[in-house]
This record gives C-alpha cells, structure tokens and sequence, in this order.
C-alpha cells in the first residue's frame, strides 16, 4: 500500500509477547480469510468454519510463546486451522451426501439481477463444493490448501505434516474422486435436460 | 507429473476459482478479541527455556558413584563400616565378582561384560524410578 509501511507478523508477535494483546487484532484480520476459507472447505458450514477459525486464533494466541520467530506465522497459524478442523469433522462424522442432494441446474442458482454467466460460476463453484463435501476430510485439506491457498506440496507438507511424495498422491487421487463426482452430476444434468 | 495428472489438475482447475474463497462474516476479529480478553490467561513474554531432563543426569551420576565405589572403598577396613552407606556399599561389593584389573588390558571380556550388565540394570532401575517421581511433579 502506497505511504504505508507493512508490518509483518513477527514484529506484532513480538509486541504481543511483550504485553500489547491488542496487536493481536492485526493478526486475526490478516488471516481471518484464509483460514476461515480453510476451515469452511473441510468442515462445510459457515457456522462450524467460524467456531473452528475462532478456537484457532485462541489455541494461537495461548501457545505464541512456543512459536518459533524463524518460521513463517501463516504455516504455523495454518497448521493449527488445518489440525483443528479435522478434529472436528471427526467427532462430528456427518452423513455421506448422495447426488440427489446437489441441485441439476445451473438455472437453479440464478437470482435476481444476475446473468447467465454469472449463475454458471455460482453454479461451479456450489458444485466444487459438493464435491470436496464427498471426499474424505483430509483430502478436502489438501486441495484446498493446494487450489485456494495456491500452496506448494513442499508447503503442505510443512502444515499438515504428511510428506511430500505422499501428498501427491493423495492429491492426485482427491482430483480423481473430485472429477468422478463432478463427471456424475454433469450426467444427471444432461439427464434433467432431456 | 505424468500427463494424466496435468489433464486432471486442469480440468479441476476450470471449476476452481481461487479468488472466490469464503470469506469471515463482519465484525469476526472483535469477537476473537473479546473472547481473548476474556480468557484470564495472558501469553507469557518470556520465551520458555529449554528443559534439560534430571533423569537421565541423576541416574547416571548415582550408578557411576555405585559402580566405582566397589573399586574404591577397600574391603576389610573396619573404621568405614560404622557408616551405614558405606556398609551398603560394601555389601553391594561382596555381591559383585571380584575384577582384577589387569584383566582389563587382557580384554577380558566375561568379567567386565558382568559389571556393564550390572550397570545397565542400575541405570535402568534409577531411571523408572526418577521418572516416576519426576512425572508426579508434574
């Protein structure tokens, strides 16, 4: 930003330690987003996504002092949000969804005021949605991490802790799943259609 | 990465948009600020030091004090024996076989291989115990 100089995370988190807990603020709106895009691409609701991002900053904020200043703060904020959402899908174990759950159409997601194209994105990204809910909670991570945080397998490896070899492979068959799913409902709405 | 791989990551990329991520709701940083506020339990400023564990240290130091002691206190020395530590000692040295040192240089295996055996079942005696005590406190 022109005129401002940006602060990075190790210098509030040294203000923090020091006793300042309001720049701890500056962290949680630097990385809400992205988190909570995290949390909510493994868990699936909005509600749970925003319980789970706020345990995290808190489960972040008791163990700060055990953060290590040489490594990046978002690798091991994300760590936390990565770890923290799974448990949860875990104990929660919700019901498989079936097909028959993810509407047709794209027209059923046009609303007032907005274009064709505009409905086939919402219509893409409800799908992707659907089908990152019908994949295991681990993959859902991976791909997340991989596709919306733009992360390299190498920095997957550091936040969730599985090795790199093996992440892509699980990546590579989390695609496969993805695309079997999306192959399937793309038939049922030719299917709709005829 | 194999073809299939590059085929499949593409066409799974043509329904991700990585700008369209959900976002937090309004006013999510106040309410983590509040519920910090409200937890009675503040970051430490000072780093936590690095543990060194006791255990290990006191267990070793005791059985090396054990074990050379046998070697020390000499056998039939009235004068030592009114210390009871002393008489433990000396009775853990009638236990063990008697060594001759020269033997050492010979490489004698069978009777210094008796003494490390011994050693190790001390150490690993102390060391439970210690750890037990040591866990307690905690």
């Amino acid at each position: 930003m022109a005129g401002m100089e940006y602060i990075g995370d190790i210098t509030y988190i040294r203000q923090i330690l020091a006793g300042k807990t309001s720049d701890f603020s500056y962290i949680v709106d630097r990385h809400k987003d992205k988190a909570f895009n995290l949390a909510f691409r493994i868990c699936g609701s909005r509600e749970e996504a925003e319980e789970i991002i706020q345990d995290s900053f808190l489960k972040a904020y008791r163990s700060l002092n055990g953060f290590k200043m040489k490594s990046s703060f978002a690798t091991w904020f994300y760590r936390i949000v990565y770890n923290t959402s799974i448990s949860y899908v875990r104990v929660k174990k919700k019901g498989v969804l079936s097909l028959e759950d993810f509407p047709a159409d794209a027209t059923d997601f046009v609303r007032d005021n907005s274009s064709d194209e505009e409905a086939e994105r919402e219509y893409r990204s409800a799908l992707i949605g659907f089908a990152l809910q019908k994949i295991n909670e681990e993959e859902r991570g991976l791909i997340t991490l991989y596709y919306y945080e733009e992360m390299s397998p190498e920095e997957i490896s550091e936040v969730t802790g599985i090795s790199k070899s093996n992440i892509k492979v699980k990546l590579f068959r989390a695609r496969q799943k993805m695309l079997e799913i999306i192959e399937k409902v793309e038939k049922k709405k030719l299917v709709y259609h005829e | 990465m194999n073809e299939q791989e590059r085929y499949d990551e593409d066409l799974l990329s043509r329904y991700i948009n990585p700008e369209g991520i959900e976002k937090a709701p309004e006013g999510f940083t106040s309410k983590v600020m509040a519920r910090i506020n409200t937890v009675n339990e503040p970051v430490k400023a000072t780093r936590r030091m690095h543990k060194i564990s006791l255990v290990p240290v006191i267990s070793c130091t005791i059985t090396i004090l054990l074990v050379l002691s046998v070697f020390i206190i000499p056998e039939n020395r009235g004068d030592f024996m009114a210390l009871p530590a002393l008489e433990f000692l000396k009775s853990i040295k009638s236990v063990l076989p008697e060594i001759d040192f020269t033997s050492f240089f010979r490489f004698s295996v069978p009777v210094t291989l008796v003494y490390g055996l011994i050693g190790i079942l001390i150490l690993s005696l102390l060391d439970r115990a210690l750890y037990g005590v040591f866990h307690k406190e905690k």
